[in-house]
């Protein structure tokens, strides 16, 4: 980073920014590695994914499920214009998930709203935690 | 030391990503926002700088663990300075999918404009 002390510059603005850039929370470490950003979590009986795909509508995201693996692919298209900056990801995407746990194909639900694409995998029932009575003898 | 401390927000601060281009008819700003609502967009414009702010926020699922994360909650802020060939009062915004587009259109005086050569 260069820190320019002249006039035309806000260097007040330009310091916050430095500190900014240290207090970056440490979890995201992995962002900008592949493209779309993408979180998992999970609870007993779901899966829940959800990725930053800005900008592209829920038709042109391709969804895959294959055995064991999760495929999320799509095109961003960019602007035509005389650009000065670009900054945007374009082209071509793909991403794959590895699921560790077998899913119920029937029952995979997407949404995107603001950009965001949520998916809901719901396991495959034999990997619900099932509870055991034990009856005293 | 006795000052107490103001602690503003404590989420993180992003910088969007931004595309900006020329077209004819004036500038296009497209500003990748996921995960914004209409309501947490604020865009100001003072004399001749353009903030953008925009707030996202997730709620965490109940009962559910994190197995891998990145992305997350924060305040996207990005600064522009707007030059003069450009109309501020005619300045739109749009924000669809979570790309928001600006149209900065050209001042009157900016277009350019053909010159009639008279012939004698």
């Amino acid at each position: 980073m260069v820190i320019d002390f002249s006039t035309y510059y806000d260097l007040p603005s330009q310091i916050d920014r430095i500190f900014e850039e240290m207090s970056k929370p440490l979890y995201f470490t992995q962002r900008r590695v592949s493209y779309p950003p993408i979180n998992i979590c999970e609870d007993d009986k779901n899966i829940y994914v959800s990725a930053e795909i800005p900008g592209v509508d829920i038709d042109n995201v391709e969804l895959t499920l294959t055995d064991g693996s999760l495929v999320i692919k799509g095109e961003r298209k960019s602007e035509s214009g005389k650009y000065y900056r670009q900054e945007r990801a374009s082209g071509n995407f793909q991403r794959i998930i590895t699921l560790n746990v077998p899913v119920d194909p029937d029952n995979v639900s997407a949404a995107m709203k603001n950009g965001v694409l949520n998916i809901a995998l719901t396991k495959a029932e034999e990997t619900h935690p099932k509870k055991i009575d034990i009856s005293l003898s | 030391m006795t000052q107490e401390i103001i602690k503003k927000d404590t989420l993180p601060h992003f910088n969007p990503d931004s595309d900006i281009l020329e077209r004819e008819d004036g500038f296009h700003i497209f500003m990748d926002l996921p995960g914004v609502n209409r309501e947490d967009l604020v865009i100001d414009l003072k004399e001749n700088e353009l903030e953008i702010t925009g707030k996202v926020e997730y709620a965490k699922k109940e009962q559910s663990k994190d197995v891998h994360l990145e992305f997350g909650s924060g305040a996207y802020v990005r600064r522009f300075t707007i030059s003069d060939t450009v109309d501020a009062e005619k300045i739109k915004a749009t924000l669809k999918n979570g790309v928001m587009e600006l149209f900065l259109p050209k001042a009157a005086k900016a277009i350019p404009k053909k010159i009639q050569i008279q012939a004698e």
